[in-house]
């Protein structure tokens, strides 16, 4: 691992648990049925509520992170948990704040690889926790 | 409804195409080229523009919503992403019951590209109706 890699390894350590800034956003019946039809699900369901991965659109699922970008030269998404504790309907306004919860570096078979773990807290307007969003970011 | 471990949920075969990456892309808000701009997709290392994760994750939801319908909620939905998928081949989603606890049931979920490479594997849970 080369000097500057271990650098921007302790520069996003540093932010592990530090909340970013809120975003609010409404959740717009346009904006779920375009979504719904960009992933091709045509459920009437989605009429009335979110499909189970719109969460995502409402909001940037991982914190824009400039120093992670001097790490490789592009990203992976290596993975993504969703919990679900209320239902997200058209209509709900939702605040959701990210942090970074993990910092790690792995070697590939190709170089070294730095996976960065967000976490996203979705809370809809009577203040309920509705769903939490953790996602693997990779540089490489 | 009678569920029982081993039992396998209906598959969904999904026909991705550059302009539903595009889509997908305008209605999540993830302008990362690597969906779009094939030269810089081959600048980074991959073979051409490659299929959002999210978009897979997307497919996975609606599996296991197609399948459970009313019948009760989404609690959880956990991917991996263990390979890349290109736009213009199908993908295959599956799925199958691997505990029946009360209404808790648990699901393995995963998709296939069409050489039938499992690329996104991942699990789902979901609370039945009393």
């Amino acid at each position: 691992m080369s000097a500057s890699a271990a650098s921007v390894v302790e520069r996003l350590r540093a932010r592990i648990g530090v909340a970013g800034p809120p975003t609010q956003a409404v959740v717009e019946a346009g904006h779920v049925k375009r979504f719904a039809e960009a992933i091709g699900d045509a459920n009437p369901r989605w009429a009335e509520e979110a499909p189970p991965t719109f969460l995502v659109a409402l909001a940037p699922a991982s914190l824009h992170l400039a120093e992670a970008e001097e790490y490789g030269k592009g990203w992976l998404n290596g993975g993504n948990r969703f919990d679900y504790f209320a239902p997200v309907r058209i209509g709900d306004r939702i605040t959701a704040t990210g942090r970074v919860a993990e910092v790690y570096e792995k070697s590939g078979s190709s170089g070294n690889l730095l996976f960065i773990v967000f976490e996203t807290d979705y809370v809809n307007q009577d203040k309920v926790l509705v769903a939490r969003l953790r996602g693997t970011a990779i540089r490489r | 409804m009678k569920l029982e471990v081993g039992q396998e949920l209906p598959e969904l075969i999904k026909h991705p195409t550059t302009r539903q990456l595009v889509q997908y892309a305008g209605a999540q808000g993830d302008f990362y080229e690597i969906h779009y701009d094939s030269a810089l997709a081959q600048g980074v290392g991959l073979p051409g523009v490659i299929l959002h994760g999210l978009l897979k994750a997307a497919f996975l939801g609606q599996l296991v919503t197609d399948w459970l319908g009313d019948r009760g909620a989404l609690k959880s939905l956990e991917v991996s992403y263990r390979g890349i998928d290109l736009p213009g081949r199908p993908y295959r989603c599956r799925g199958r019951v691997v505990r029946v606890e009360g209404d808790q049931v648990e699901l393995e979920v995963w998709g296939e590209d069409s050489e039938g490479r499992r690329t996104t594997v991942g699990s789902a849970t979901v609370e039945l109706k009393g």
